[in-house]
């Protein structure tokens, strides 16, 4: 029997990552979890809306984690923002019974169903990088990356702030290399793999977002990485989308492939390469998909 | 006894030009912290050794330090713990980041005492002073209880993501003492506070690393007063700033369809510059990575639309 998740693929893998999106629906099967839609839930408000509007973020989240709990199971994110939206929102009315009663009569009176507070949130790469997940990806014999030098990059918000994310040690991660080493890649280790990667604020303050994003994809590259790989759209859009204005800016050169998680799982498990739309990406993959022999 | 090497950042500019490392070996009863260590090297092995500190009690904010890389308070930590939880029998002890050395472990922190000053960090009320003192309720103490635990140590700003790119940003500690003067119901400026910390290197410019949160000995939790920042010029309607409409565009998505609008984002953020920056946004739209700008719609949109319209902010 598969798992089951209630699947929140956050905004950017829906839309302009829609690569992410279509790679982890496909793999899902090839991983033995079924992914459940859940066409209701709204965006997390990535960090900007609880900038704006605390209360209304809270609110917002806590709405999805209730229909996350009507539909009877966990939220499964692909997401480093997701993931931080809706865990923190979970462990503030779960540990505030006063909080929660709060935000249920506000859902109640939209119409919305109230939380009991009985669900967690997980992100793909939590649920694969435990020694049932490793083990699993293993038994499915996979063709392997035939030693491709892989950066992990973790970005920020999967492990900051601890308190509210708590998978790992955020100052020695290693989900990334565990995983990245159990599909047969090798690991590029460099500093800045859980530095941030500019995104928040790419579109505000690009020039100090850009002089951010240059720490990782630098150090990744003159640690000899074939390619970079991130849980999170965010950091896949500020280190692919962007890369091009960021060797401009800095007056360099990085090359530097950057894959979505469930796509590095993908080519290790031997997925179709056009489910997996490289085409999308601004950095092309062609030496990644050379070694992998894809 | 046990046995730790410690191996110290060396920076005597009045003898050698340039930083160095030097390795000492301290034996020590178990029970030994950071702090403790260092200045058992400075009465023992090398009075030389430069280390800010005053109160070893967690108070007076002196003497953060970075330990095996990680910014801590050095008379808040134990040796044994960093050793145990990096693995290693060496520990690593350098200056905290994101500012210049001045000699060993002490760094100038005139930049920070700049930045502390400028959020105007006191009670600005606009009455006389009482005879007696200013009654205020627990519930609203509560509100700003958390920023006012900061004890200015600047283990914040030695990790600071922004900070790192942008030497200019006001920075963590910073904001939170703005915060905890904005949301003091005394304080009568929560509007000009508004504007004083929306500008350049100001609140829309953490970048959310959340460092600062992870890093801060006291639980201040930095990052999260920012955010309050953010929520109190939503409030005051200081919005202006290419942030704060950042963060409007997210609450026009959130009304107009449920999910995020990317196509109004770029656009509705920075007008100007996304017009200037036409040939990367014809590369994304090749690339497909320009959704069509006919937002999506979320099943049950009435409900948010109704708790936006009902969700009242208290911050």
């Amino acid at each position: 029997m598969p798992r089951q998740f209630a699947y929140y693929p956050g905004c950017v893998a829906e839309f302009s990552s829609k690569e992410l999106n279509a790679t982890t629906l496909a793999l899902a099967p090839m991983i033995d979890i079924e992914l459940l839609p859940m066409p209701a839930a709204t965006c997390c408000g990535a960090g900007d809306i609880a900038e704006a509007k605390p209360n209304l973020y809270l609110t917002l989240n806590v709405r999805i984690l209730s229909q996350a709990e009507e539909m009877g199971v966990d939220v499964l994110t692909i997401c480093n923002v997701c993931t931080l939206n809706l865990r923190r929102a979970n462990k503030m009315v779960k540990e505030d019974p006063r909080l929660l009663e709060k935000v249920n009569e506000e859902l109640v009176k939209a119409g919305a169903r109230p939380y009991e507070g009985t669900k967690e949130v997980t992100h793909l790469l939590w649920y694969l990088a435990t020694e049932e997940g490793l083990s699993l990806l293993e038994a499915k014999g996979p063709r392997g990356l035939n030693g491709l030098r892989v950066a992990p990059y973790y970005g920020c918000q999967l492990l900051r702030p601890s308190s509210v994310m708590g998978f790992e040690d955020p100052d020695q991660p290693q989900s990334l290399e565990r995983l990245i080493r159990a599909l047969g890649g090798e690991v590029a280790d460099y500093e800045a793999k859980s530095k941030c990667c500019g995104f928040p604020i790419i579109l505000a303050r690009q020039e100090v977002a850009l002089r951010e994003s240059h720490v990782a994809l630098s150090q990744s590259r003159d640690a000899g990485a074939e390619c970079m790989v991130t849980p999170c759209p965010l950091c896949h859009l500020a280190m692919d989308a962007y890369q091009r204005k960021a060797e401009a800016q800095n007056g360099t050169e990085y090359n530097m492939p950057v894959l979505h998680l469930p796509q590095l799982i993908g080519l290790a498990l031997g997925l179709e390469t056009s489910i997996m739309d490289f085409k999308r990406h601004m950095v092309p993959v062609d030496r990644v998909l050379e070694t992998v022999g894809a | 006894m046990p046995t730790t090497t410690l191996d110290i950042f060396r920076y005597q500019p009045d003898t050698t030009e340039q930083p160095y490392r030097q390795s000492f070996e301290l034996e020590h009863a178990g029970d030994i912290t950071l702090l403790d260590a260092i200045l058992d090297l400075q009465n023992e092995q090398d009075g030389t050794l430069a280390v800010r500190y005053s109160c070893r009690s967690a108070i007076c904010g002196s003497c953060a330090c970075k330990a095996n890389g990680k910014t801590v308070l050095a008379c808040m930590t134990q040796v044994e713990e960093v050793k145990r939880e990096f693995g290693t029998e060496t520990v690593s002890v350098d200056p905290i980041g994101n500012f210049r050395p001045l000699k060993d472990l002490i760094v100038d922190l005139d930049p920070f005492w700049e930045k502390f000053k400028a959020v105007k960090p006191y009670l600005i009320p606009d009455d006389p002073p009482p005879e007696r003192e200013r009654i205020v309720s627990k519930e609203a103490m509560q509100k700003i209880y958390n920023e006012s635990k900061c004890i200015l140590c600047a283990a914040c700003y030695s990790e600071c993501n922004s900070l790192a790119a942008d030497p200019e940003f006001i920075g963590p500690a910073a904001l939170a003492w703005g915060y905890r003067f904005a949301g003091d119901e005394r304080d009568t400026q929560r509007k000009e506070r508004a504007k004083l910390y929306s500008g350049d290197h100001g609140v829309w410019d953490c970048t959310r690393c959340m460092y600062c949160n992870e890093r801060c000995p006291k639980g201040v939790d930095p990052r999260d007063a920012i955010e309050k920042l953010g929520g109190v010029a939503f409030q005051e309607g200081v919005t202006r700033d290419k942030g704060a409409r950042h963060a409007k565009a997210f609450l026009i998505s959130m009304r107009t369809g449920g999910k995020l609008n990317e196509t109004l984002l770029v656009p509705y953020t920075d007008p100007i510059g996304a017009q200037l920056d036409m040939p990367f946004a014809l590369q994304m739209l090749r690339k497909g990575k320009a959704p069509s700008p006919i937002p999506h719609r979320i099943k049950k949109l009435n409900e948010v639309k109704s708790l936006m319209r009902n969700v009242k902010e208290t911050i």
